[in-house]
């Protein structure tokens, strides 16, 4: 595009002339500049200057046949030369001076006037104030205007001074102008279009010109679509000028039509693209092409042909890509029309750079034909000195020196050819070529297609490689050549290798050489049928063919033998595999020369114990057309002594002589030779000593005297395909003989740890017991070797899954939230509990601890105790692992031995409590009778009065238990204070066994001294402890610990109590003997009670006394009733039953059958219980 | 004329590739096929963009270069035709039938129990037949 003039690729701009007054000069022009759209201004400073605006004499005679199509000066003349209006400006001291300065104004604009006559130039006259008064009379202004036959409105007066008015003057001059040069340029359109319109030409050249002025003159009036239209026109009709034209010779008369057509054709293509018509543009692109690609032209200038049609493709290119932000997005393309369907490419610039690329490579090699055919090129430089471009579009001529004027002299065709040859010797055709193909690489790049990119890349770097450059060459070509391989487009990768291959020779690079060659010779090209097709060029390789393949094995063999290659042509520089420089190839699982050298291990069982021996076997397979010889094989493991070295038996001791007594570990094998596709399998046996992984790393092949391999071990059943002979119609083979083994087989064993000679023995005894600390003896016996620096590991988890720690059930009087914990680790001799710090480090965590435990000697055993506490019944698995080193050596390894047992939880002892009343006296409680009997929660005790509290431990446990104390705690505090408990009877708690199943009962006394609603009874504390066996505890030589069961009692009720009914009888009677029963009703209250009692008949006795009454019974006094009453049947009778009844509170009370039930005797008894009796008889005194 | 065809896998590795030139530009075919490819991807990764329908394996005019127009076709086991062509005026119809053949003889050569599927098509029986439809098709847009 830069090939073109400034002025065809840009909008043309309006240009005007200034005259007169030049200190305004820049202001005006800059203004006009910055105006939207912009205007040019030709200053010229005084009225001498006027004549450049005026027509030459050469202008005007234009008859005849015309000497070419467009004149090349001639839109620039209309952009920088002739103005569409010419403003003077007159300051108004001048218009209103004295008579000789009127005078001269108007001299001035009378020659102005006729110099612009000539051209309809328009006219604008400014007068130019300092301020805004009338500094010139309206007389003078009338006759200026007269004198300049303007219109009033392109009569002007500029006000210089005031910045408003300056502002405002310079926005009136504007507008003035632009309208002016409007119908100035309107005016000449139209006069040119009459002319076209009457075909008033007797030449197609001046229909074309005129067509081609039309256009401009609209686009300087910014008409674009009539702009477009007449470009098309002229387009259109200097097609059929194509072998009508006869006017040049026949080489340059196409040359000049070619250059014409382009011209217009980079006018129209602008005009579309800048309309954001990108379809059409695209179209009229490839109309374009299409009907000019086949005017070659005469066969010795077809490059100049090639040449344009190259500049057509980069010229459209650049265009779209200036254009891109315009595009309204590609998305919404539709692209092209049913027949004539257009592709995605053809809307990115990157296509158009391509093809460029590749009619710019046509003409170069046009260009070197037509080189190679004129012998005269030496001529060609001494005679093509003087052709310049001529004053017409596309065409040339000799400039002649005549004296003192220099003339154009018309060329002929062969003095052009000669030119041409000459002007394109001058050009670098392949740096051209190169620079294009980089753009398209860079778009389609970002276009993300990336083979459209490789292809691009591999043409600029086979340009490259013409060029000698091989560092870019082979830089551009690594890039390529990886998708070929991932794709497998083999003939594609062939040639690519090829020029890698050759660029490394060329470089001097050994290993690249050596690499490229084995995997070209390694390609997947066998079928003998394929390379007889091989035609046209493929590069430095040859065609990709069988023989090639073979040829190129035996080249690099020869090389790595030790036979150079040179480098270059002259074979100056040599290629070598030497002694200092020994050649090492790694072959990784992504590599691509794996297709040269495959090795799979497996082993042949995945577990081993150390120091057996395990089958191992390797597979060796290539793909190169010949079979390779292979000196020696290593293989290396991770265990550095598993190390071994495979040589054939043929060499063994060359090989036995070479490796020294580095390699301790040679074995033989028959052959080692590897065959086409063919597996080479090994199996050799291994030992490993060390426990722990054993991997095989990698196979090492040493080919020739300097050159290794390095081939990653892969595991058969992990193995990937081979790349590009998966897509190969091959037999499948398996690296193994036994198919299992190939689909499974690793290159990787466990070796199993040492067997232990330890025993680890867990001692547990039966359940555990909720609070208890439980021990568990651990022993640790030494067997087969001593044991160094073992370490136990102990770790407590819950057996029914599930954490020992739940946070939901927080417990209230125990802080720790484990269920389960470890307390400690008591070590045999006791000089140390857990927490005696030795210097060793020992660790226990609640459900977690580490022993360190020392040596044993063989035969030796340790015991440790470990202590568990419950806190909940919970079963739990107890693991103890203990690791060990069996010798004291450094390189020993670590023996585990795990053992785990079971151990359930249980509760020792369940409690519980009851509340009594005292024998035989009812208080009336109130509670009792208002609330429904089941939902009486808490216990109501009475006020002052004593109740009693049995306490029950039961042993829920297998084992005899021993109780040392039973207590109730009392809170400490108020509440607490406010109850008097007292502990009832004087059993002794010591030695007081139980046996599993059985119930121990202690009783108490409570009197609640304090009113209060909810009393909080305290805590009732047993103590008790394991009681061992005589033979368990001698084994496990501990005393029993201590255990405090903690019960809580709940909370009661305490209340007033406004009645008690007590009854008081003896104990026991004797048959016929009488004896008296009182019922005694007290009343506690203040008010008077009205009481009802009732006494039922009883079949057993004889009462004497009422049956029914109502009393009344005074404020805090007693009513006492006495019955005298005759036992009428021996045994355990009923007394006749009492029944109180309180008014004010609607109660009843009656007393229970218990307390109702009397002995009698059938006689009086032999025993003396009269002390007794006559203590409980006495009667209370009210 | 038909200048090549080509069978792709779906892999975008070469199965099959035969070009019907005396000229010496195989290697040329080679790369116009590869490049083609990306036309492919192009296609079948934004079908609203290009237009085409769907249940439509035949993907048009790929695009056209200095010398050749290329045509895709795409089965539905993304295995991708290819044909390219020195007519620079080829009616889509003609092509369109060219590649139904083409494909029945492709469903013929893979049907056979001897081909393992993914690898190169390697059949004479498969390539005299290809061969067969590329001449008619050479005569039929003769006529």
């Amino acid at each position: 595009m830069e090939d073109y003039a400034e002025e065809f690729r840009t909008p043309p701009v309006t240009l005007i002339s200034l005259v007169g007054c030049p200190e305004l000069h820049p202001t005006i022009s800059t203004y006009l500049h910055s105006e939207q759209p912009p205007i040019n201004t030709l200053a010229l400073p005084d009225f001498s200057k006027i004549s450049v605006l005026g027509r030459t004499h050469k202008e005007t005679a234009d008859s005849g046949q015309p000497g070419g199509i467009l004149k090349r000066d001639w839109l620039l003349k209309h952009r920088i030369k002739v103005p569409a209006v010419v403003a003077t400006l007159f300051s108004s001291d001048q218009v209103a001076g004295d008579p000789a300065q009127w005078l001269q104004v108007c001299t001035d604009l009378e020659n102005l006037k006729i110099v612009l006559r000539g051209r309809n130039i328009k006219l604008v006259v400014v007068v130019v104030q300092s301020t805004d008064k009338d500094e010139v009379t309206e007389d003078r202004m009338i006759a200026l205007r007269k004198r300049a036959e303007v219109d009033s409105k392109y009569h002007l007066i500029f006000i210089q001074n005031d910045a408003s008015e300056l502002k405002q003057s310079l926005k009136r001059l504007g507008s003035a102008l632009a309208e002016l040069a409007n119908i100035y340029y309107r005016d000449e359109g139209r006069r040119i279009k009459t002319r076209i319109e009457k075909k008033n030409f007797n030449f197609i050249e001046l229909n074309i010109r005129y067509c081609f002025k039309v256009a401009v003159y609209a686009e300087f009036r910014r008409d674009w679509v009539e702009a477009l239209r007449f470009y098309e026109d002229a387009y259109r009709a200097l097609r059929e000028m194509v072998g009508t034209s006869t006017r040049l010779p026949a080489i340059q008369r196409l040359v000049e039509i070619k250059t014409v057509v382009e011209l217009l054709h980079f006018k129209i293509s602008t005009l579309l693209l800048h309309g954001g018509k990108v379809i059409e543009a695209v179209m009229w692109f490839r109309q374009h092409i299409a009907s000019y690609k086949t005017l070659v032209g005469a066969p010795e200038v077809v490059f100049l042909h090639w040449d344009w049609m190259s500049r057509q493709y980069l010229v459209f290119a650049e265009l779209l890509e200036t254009s891109a932000a315009t595009i309204p997005g590609n998305a919404s393309l539709i692209l092209g029309t049913s027949e004539k369907p257009s592709t995605e490419w053809e809307f990115h610039p990157a296509y158009y750079y391509e093809l460029a690329a590749h009619y710019m490579r046509e003409k170069r090699c046009c260009l070197e034909v037509a080189l190679s055919a004129s012998e005269t090129s030496k001529r060609i430089e001494s005679s093509s000195e003087s052709v310049i471009q001529s004053v017409f579009v596309g065409q040339f001529a000799r400039l002649l020196e005549q004296g003192e004027a220099f003339v154009m002299q018309i060329l002929t065709d062969a003095e052009y050819v000669q030119y041409a040859l000459a002007e394109g010797k001058r050009f670098q055709d392949s740096y051209e070529i190169i620079a294009l193909l980089k753009k398209s690489f860079e778009s389609y790049d970002n276009l993300n297609a990336r083979r459209m990119a490789s292809y691009c890349g591999n043409q600029m770097a086979r340009e490259y490689f013409t060029l000698g450059e091989f560092g870019n060459a082979k830089n551009l070509f690594d890039g390529v050549v990886s998708l070929y391989r991932q794709e497998g487009w083999i003939t594609l990768l062939w040639e690519v290798l090829g020029y890698l291959r050759e660029c490394s020779r060329r470089l001097g690079s050994v290993k690249d050489f050596i690499e490229f060659s084995l995997e070209m010779a390694a390609l997947p090209i066998s079928s003998a049928a394929e390379s007889s097709r091989c035609k046209g060029e493929y590069g430095p390789a040859g065609p990709p063919a069988f023989p090639q393949r073979e040829m190129i094995h035996r080249e690099v063999f020869g090389l790595v033998k030790g036979e150079p290659i040179s480098t270059s042509e002259e074979g100056n520089c040599i290629l070598a595999i030497t002694n200092d420089e020994p050649l090492h190839l790694e072959i990784d699982l992504i590599s691509p020369l794996r297709v040269v050298l495959l090795a799979s291990v497996a082993f042949h069982e995945q577990v081993v114990k150390p120091g057996a021996s395990i089958s191992l076997t390797l597979s060796l397979l290539s793909q190169l057309p010949h079979s390779v010889e292979i000196d020696q094989l290593e293989i290396q493991f991770n265990q550095s002594e598993c190390n071994f070295t495979i040589a054939s038996a043929s060499k063994e001791t060359e090989v036995a002589s070479s490796v020294g007594e580095t390699v301790t570990r040679l074995k033989t094998a028959p052959n080692l030779s590897l065959v086409t596709n063919k597996w080479l399998r090994l199996t050799f046996d291994v030992i490993s000593e060390q426990s722990g992984k054993l991997e095989c790393l990698s196979v090492i092949a040493k080919l020739g005297p300097h050159l290794t391999i390095c081939c990653r071990a892969e595991s058969p059943a992990s193995m990937d395909d081979l790349p590009l002979w998966k897509f190969e119609d091959l037999v499948q083979t398996f690296p193994t003989k036994d198919p299992a083994l190939a689909f499974s087989g690793q290159k990787v064993v466990q070796v199993e740890e040492p067997d232990p000679q330890v025993d680890l023995v867990l001692g547990a005894t039966g359940p555990a017991l909720v609070g208890e600390r439980f021990l568990v003896p651990v022993t640790v016996t030494s067997k087969g070797h001593a044991i160094y620096s073992g370490e136990l590991k102990i770790n407590l988890v819950d057996a029914s899954g599930g954490g020992l720690v739940s946070p939901r059930e927080t417990e209230p009087f125990s802080m720790d939230s484990h269920h389960v914990e470890l307390l400690g680790i008591s070590e045999p001799d006791g000089e140390g509990e857990s927490q005696a710090g030795m210097d060793n480090i020992k660790k226990v965590q609640q459900s977690f601890g580490l022993l360190p435990i020392p040596f044993i000697q063989l035969g030796d055993s340790w015991c440790c105790k470990l202590e568990i506490k419950w806190n909940r019944p919970k079963p739990i698995m107890l693991y103890v692992s203990l690791g060990y080193l069996p010798n004291s050596e450094a390189g020993a390894q670590k023996v585990h031995v795990h053992k785990s047992i079971q151990i359930e939880g249980k509760t020792a002892v369940v409690m519980g409590h009851r509340f009594m009343l005292p024998y035989r006296r009812h208080p009336l409680l109130l509670s009792k009778i208002k609330l429904a009997p089941d939902s009486d929660h808490s216990q109501s005790l009475a006020l002052n009065e004593t109740s009693i509290l049995i306490v029950s431990a039961k042993n829920c446990s297998d084992v005899t238990l021993q109780l040392m104390s039973m207590s109730i705690e009392m809170d400490d505090d108020e509440i607490g204070r406010s109850c008097t408990v007292q502990q009832g009877g004087d059993i002794p708690l010591d030695n007081a066994f139980l046996v599993p199943g059985e119930e121990f009962r202690q009783v108490f006394s409570v009197i609640p001294e304090l009113n209060f609603p909810t009393l909080a009874m305290g805590t009732v504390s047993l103590r008790w402890s394991r009681k061992f066996g005589f033979e368990e505890q001698s084994r496990s030589s501990v005393t029993a610990t201590e255990v405090l069961t903690r019960h809580r009692l709940p909370d009661v009720n305490v209340e007033m109590v406004p009645l008690i009914v007590s009854l008081e009888c003896p104990p026991q009677a004797i048959l016929g003997s009488p004896f008296t029963c009182y019922v005694r009703i007290r009343n506690q209250t203040e008010l008077l009670q009205e009481v009802k009692y009732s006494l039922a008949d009883s079949q057993s006795f004889v009462l004497s006394g009422f049956h029914n009454d109502t009393i009344f019974v005074l404020p805090k006094s007693e009513h006492i009733l006495g019955y005298k009453v005759v036992p009428l049947v021996s045994g355990s009778q009923q007394l006749p039953r009492v029944t109180v009844t309180s008014v004010r509170y609607s109660a009843e009370l009656q007393p229970s059958f218990s307390a109702s039930t009397i002995f009698v005797f059938p006689c009086k008894p032999q025993f003396m219980m009269d002390d007794v009796g006559s203590k409980s008889l006495e009667p209370i005194a009210t | 004329m038909i200048a090549c065809v080509a069978v792709v896998g779906h892999q975008n590795n070469p199965l099959y590739l035969q070009s019907f030139t005396e000229a010496d530009d195989a290697l040329k075919l080679h790369h116009i096929v590869h490049c083609s490819l990306d036309v492919i991807d192009e296609r079948v990764n934004n079908p609203k963009k290009s237009g085409t329908t769907l249940n439509e394996a035949f993907l048009g005019l790929l695009y056209p270069t200095e010398n050749y127009k290329i045509y895709g076709y795409l089965t539905n086991t993304k295995v991708k035709f290819i044909l390219v062509t020195t007519d620079l005026d080829v009616k889509d119809a003609d092509v369109r039938n060219f590649f139904r053949k083409f494909h029945l003889a492709y469903v013929d050569a893979v049907s056979n129990p001897f081909h393992v599927p993914g690898k190169k098509i390697t059949s004479r029986t498969f390539a005299e037949r290809v061969s067969n439809i590329v001449n008619t098709f050479w005569l039929n847009t003769a006529v």
